[in-house]
């Protein structure tokens, strides 16, 4: 077992020689006679850009159809990385299942996410609905985990399409149709090809419907139209008139805490995403020449973006199991 | 000129939207307190704490968000 380790004692030394690359390139060394490329403060908007100006498509009522830059994201995101991490762990598992029921590689990793994530369920909702609420639970985390995780790969808000405006940066021809945004007044404005998909609020808000509508679906699979007693609650109406009435006002106040969900969930996922990204912007186009400082805010970007995978997904669930239990009848279920 | 006040007014706005942030501070350092306390006492439940703490935080933090967004949408929508 004991294994000479090779030893590599200028390993060290990459990390220290990368920073100083890092900051050449982001400008720091602009005292030395090297320009660099400095950041350009981005145009920050909060809606999607639009990659062409004009519209695809009609879609009648609800408007036109743009090609924003969150929708190439959302492709990248679901055919690039998502389905083929699908198929590759049924493949393993199938592999596996010919075999020796033992998961390998990609399949292991998987079962042992899916299993924590199981058990996290099964903790909050109990055995009983965890199958049905689990695969909401699940499916939601790894796909909001996966897109906040995308803005790792390099270009991601950085590459782009030029665009006309009033107000805007120089730019600098690199090499056949490329060109580089300098700081110098002009006017271009960059609109990238990617943009984090978590970055627009019809995403978001789109994923709050969705765990909200479930919500309310699981209540009413689990406890029948009796769910609708948590809303216009009458049990109490007849027995004794004035904390019925209060009861029933109690309901009417969950209905509109029901609504809000909706709203907290969209704009959660959404400011804390949106102001990540505003952020690296600034700190990077002000401070660019300490180009450590940029990547630390990137690297606790990174965090925020797990939390809120994490958080998105857990609300779900926990808001679920809720759903599941009855409002009144805790002490019917205790035995 | 009355570019000039719309603009200051904006950057105002957006500074007094970011006074809200003050309060989920507090919210979010309670509930790190509460949750630091419990596992201080009981080092047997850290796991189950630190989930159900993160959840405070975020909750808390929203809010946070959420004046940050409107502070957003004046300086770079309105």
């Amino acid at each position: 077992m004991e294994q000479e380790v090779k030893r590599r004692p200028w390993r060290r030394w990459v990390v220290l020689v990368l920073m100083i690359v890092g900051c050449g390139l982001g400008g720091g060394l602009a005292f030395l006679g090297i320009p660099g490329f400095p950041a350009v403060r981005p145009e920050i908007t909060v809606a999607p850009e639009k990659l062409i100006e004009e519209p695809l498509f009609n879609l009648g009522p609800l408007g036109d159809f743009y090609l924003v830059n969150t929708l190439p994201t959302l492709l990248f995101t679901v055919f690039i990385v998502i389905l083929p991490l699908a198929w590759w762990t049924r493949r393993s598992l199938r592999k596996s299942a010919e075999t020796d029921l033992v998961p390998r590689g990609i399949g292991n990793l998987m079962e042992a996410i899916l299993e924590v994530l199981y058990n996290l369920t099964e903790g909050s909702a109990g055995a009983k609905y965890a199958r049905m609420i689990f695969p909401w639970f699940a499916t939601i985390l790894i796909y909001v985990l996966v897109a906040n995780l995308l803005k790792l790969v390099p270009g991601f808000e950085s590459v782009g399409v030029l665009h006309h405006a009033a107000e805007g940066h120089a730019i600098a021809p690199l090499a056949g149709k490329w060109s580089l945004l300098t700081g110098a007044e002009g006017e271009y404005i960059l609109a990238p090809f990617f943009r984090g998909i978590s970055v627009d609020l019809n995403f978001t808000a789109a994923l709050a419907l969705i765990a909200v509508v479930m919500i309310q679906v699981i209540g009413f699979r689990a406890q029948g139209f009796g769910y609708l007693s948590k809303f216009f609650s009458t049990r109490r109406m007849f027995k004794v008139p004035f904390f019925g009435a209060m009861d029933f006002l109690v309901g009417l106040l969950e209905l509109i805490s029901e609504l809000s969900k909706i709203l907290s969930f969209a704009f959660r996922l959404f400011g804390n995403m949106f102001a990540g990204i505003v952020l690296v912007a600034l700190v990077a186009s002000m401070l660019g020449f300490v180009s450590i400082l940029p990547a630390m805010i990137m690297m606790f970007e990174l965090f925020v973006g797990v939390i809120q995978a994490f958080v998105f997904g857990m609300l779900t669930m926990v808001f679920m199991a809720q759903a599941t239990q009855g409002h009144g009848e805790e002490h019917a279920e205790t035995h | 000129m009355e570019g000039d006040i719309v603009l200051a007014a904006k950057f105002i706005g957006a500074g007094l939207a970011m006074i809200g942030a003050a309060g989920a501070g507090v919210g979010i350092g309670l509930s790190v307190q509460g949750a630091l306390t419990g596992m201080a006492r009981n080092p047997d439940t850290y796991g189950n704490l630190l989930t159900n703490m993160i959840l405070g935080i975020a909750f808390s933090e929203a809010i946070a968000i959420y004046c940050l967004v409107i502070a957003f949408l004046m300086l770079f929508v309105l």
